[in-house]
């Protein structure tokens, strides 16, 4: 990719992001002001309209990191590598996202910071692998070692989530928690459903938006790098 | 008579790490009974073309055909220090699929360290770890063997085994590749000199009875064309 | 095949007579080992919980922790003189490689365990009687799973500055549904429970054993040089 295609990239990319933001806070004024109260909750289950949906695209960033590390293993393209990567970092931010705003929700509804559910767990230790996917990635210096290597890491990460996953369920369904965990599924009524749905679709374009954006500017710094080396020699 | 198909061939091999290019378009050939003496400053790339020749590294563009099998001694041993010299050739014979004790004793004898085979690699000298080093990469009898710095450091009674075995190696028609500085030890039983300068190959002359200062300058003439 | 399994062994062969001539990595084992029940059998109110409860997840934070401690050992032995250049200049299959350290490592990580059990069962007073082998069959389950995801990490990490940081950073996500497997069956098992409560576990730790080895063995091709 050239520098003005990166450059365009990353005009569009802002560009999405800041209309999947402002769909955000379109997001927020509905499900505050023109949302039903959840009649056991109360007004503190309306963070899971940011909570679940930040989940979601921490997950999508992690499976597209996870694939495209599969892609890059069998075909080598260095683009691969970067958007793997890039999808990487943004997938850390929306993990921070749903890690603080879970507490945030789980406090007042269940009255402790923290539950191990499956769901949680899983999302807990997407964080932990993205981090050691950046750890990892910081620790290397050749481009190529660094791409395989975090291939690596990518591919095992996504096959470990769904047994994490399932190991949460077994430890659950063997030691139930006191209170009855209601991930508030599709069953949810109408006006709530649709204010959900929506946030979901705002997060998935605002993982894209993010991605657009961090995958151009990891194209440009690779370009100033080739342009450095070529330079030297 | 047409002449034998080369032993190794390497066509426009190119490697780069990341950005940086370190081998531009490197062809040549080796045949058998040829010794080349590839020659260039230090970060010309002599190194990493043995590398990618041997098989280590894949080249970024270009293709490499062997004919016949290819040993490596680099500069760094490739043995264990904890292991006896004779454990070290008995684990690398049983790797390239060879009878190890019949074979390793005959190479330690043929290096000259028969009476070290059961002391301990981490002990030895630089001038026998060397030795054994070209013991290691003759177990499977390679047709090509690759030298990277063979004589660096080496005292004058170890330097003069290398050279002695090299020799042999060639009369008995094995193809040779040796990345050197030490132009005037090697000169004797070197055939044709390759001048590898910013990963690319400048020149490959035969010796043509010349001598180590004729080719220095030849050296110093081409590095500066640079 | 055969040849496959024949480098494997000479491998795994190789590591284990240097481990045993140095003996470092398995000292340091076992004494973490010992330290690690220690320090988690005074972790706690006495009057409150009694040692048989702690004792399942005491036993596997010990055997996994140990076990990391000496996973890098396999691969930092290869970085000392590069040999494992010479190992891949055999034309010896990546696979026989993976296998060969994997080999080595589960014998080196079930020395430990097999140490540490006895011990185990002398500071907690546990009575395991009837169950051995039933632990026997968990730890082999359990054991396999993270030694084999830890020997692959272990082959990319030491390449890093921060080897010893770097494979527990990236393993512990990998160590939770067979640590967490194993402590139940192991809490069943101190318990006299028939196995049939958990086969759930069980089910678990065989796919994740299944489906980790293989995953481990395909990758492991791409964090070798090339």
């Amino acid at each position: 990719m050239t520098r003005d295609r990166a450059q365009a990239l990353a005009r569009r990319g802002s560009l999405l992001s800041a209309v999947a933001l402002l769909a955000l806070a379109g997001v927020y004024v509905r499900a505050l002001m023109f949302t039903p109260i959840e009649r056991f909750q109360g007004p503190a289950q309306k963070i899971f309209y940011v909570h679940a949906p930040a989940a979601w695209s921490a997950l999508l960033a992690f499976s597209v990191t996870g694939l495209l590390s599969a892609l890059y293993l069998w075909l080598r393209d260095r683009r691969l590598d970067l958007v793997a990567s890039s999808s990487a970092e943004v997938g850390l931010a929306f993990s921070c996202i749903m890690l603080t705003t879970g507490p945030m929700w789980a406090k007042p509804i269940w009255g402790t910071w923290w539950t191990w559910d499956a769901r949680l767990t899983s999302t807990l230790f997407i964080f932990l692998l993205f981090v050691g996917y950046q750890v990892l990635r910081g620790a290397m210096t050749d481009p190529e070692v660094r791409a395989r290597y975090c291939a690596v890491i990518g591919i095992l990460g996504l096959v470990l989530v769904p047994f994490i996953h399932m190991t949460v369920y077994l430890f659950r369904t063997l030691h139930p928690d006191p209170v009855v965990m209601k991930p508030g599924a599709p069953s949810l009524p109408g006006d709530m459903l649709t204010t959900l749905l929506t946030s979901f679709g705002v997060f998935t374009l605002l993982y894209l938006g993010f991605l657009a954006q961090r995958y151009a500017l990891a194209v440009l710094r690779d370009l100033k790098d080739e342009e450095t080396s070529r330079a030297v020699s | 008579m047409p002449p034998a198909e080369p032993l190794l061939a390497a066509h426009d091999v190119a490697r780069r790490f990341g950005h940086r290019r370190v081998l531009n378009g490197v062809s040549l050939t080796l045949g058998a009974g040829e010794t080349v003496l590839l020659v260039g400053p230090n970060g010309a790339g002599k190194t990493t073309l043995l590398r990618v020749l041997a098989g280590l590294l894949r080249a970024s563009a270009g293709r490499v055909e062997r004919r016949g099998r290819v040993g490596l001694v680099a500069h760094y041993s490739m043995l264990y220090d904890a292991l006896t010299a004779r454990e070290n050739l008995r684990f690398f014979a049983r790797l390239h699929g060879v009878e190890g004790r019949r074979r390793g004793d005959e190479l330690l004898e043929q290096m000259g360290l028969a009476a070290f085979g059961d002391e301990r690699v981490g002990a030895f000298s630089r001038g026998m770890t060397q030795r054994l080093a070209i013991a290691r990469a003759l177990l499977h009898d390679p047709d090509i063997l690759l030298l990277d710095e063979p004589l660096t450091g080496l005292d004058d009674p170890s330097c003069a085994k290398v050279l002695q075995v090299l020799g042999e190696l060639r009369a008995r028609g094995r193809a040779l590749l040796i990345a050197s500085h030490q132009l005037a030890e090697l000169l004797g039983v070197v055939t044709s000199i390759g001048f590898l300068v910013k990963g690319s190959l400048a020149a490959v002359e035969p010796v043509a009875g010349r001598r180590a200062d004729a080719i220095t300058a030849r050296y110093r003439e081409i590095t500066a064309r640079g | 095949m055969a040849e496959l399994l024949r480098a494997a062994m000479a491998i795994a062969g190789k590591d284990l007579a240097i481990e045993w001539r140095t003996k470092t990595a398995f000292v340091s084992s076992m004494t973490f080992a010992v330290l690690v029940l220690a320090v988690l059998f005074f972790a706690r109110d006495p009057t409150a919980v009694g040692a048989v409860e702690v004792a399942p997840g005491a036993l596997w934070v010990t055997f996994t922790f140990a076990a990391m401690i000496g996973l890098n050992r396999a691969f930092l032995l290869e970085r000392e003189n590069r040999a494992m250049d010479g190992i891949l200049l055999s034309q010896v299959p990546p696979v026989a490689v993976f296998f060969g350290k994997l080999a080595a490592n589960l014998v080196f990580v079930g020395t430990v365990e097999l140490v540490s059990l006895p011990l185990f069962i002398l500071f907690y007073d546990v009575p395991i009687g009837r169950g051995l082998p039933a632990l026997a069959l968990i730890t082999v389950m359990a054991t396999v799973a993270f030694v084999a995801v830890g020997t692959l990490l272990s082959s990319m990490v030491v390449r890093t500055r921060f080897a010893e940081l770097m494979l527990p950073l990236l393993l512990l996500p990998f160590l939770v549904p067979p640590v967490v497997g194993a402590v139940q069956v192991t809490a069943r098992i101190l318990a006299e429970r028939p196995l049939s409560e958990v086969q759930g576990w069980l089910k678990l730790l065989a796919a994740f054993d299944i489906v980790f080895v293989t995953l481990s063995t395909l990758l492991f091709e791409a964090t070798l040089e090339e």
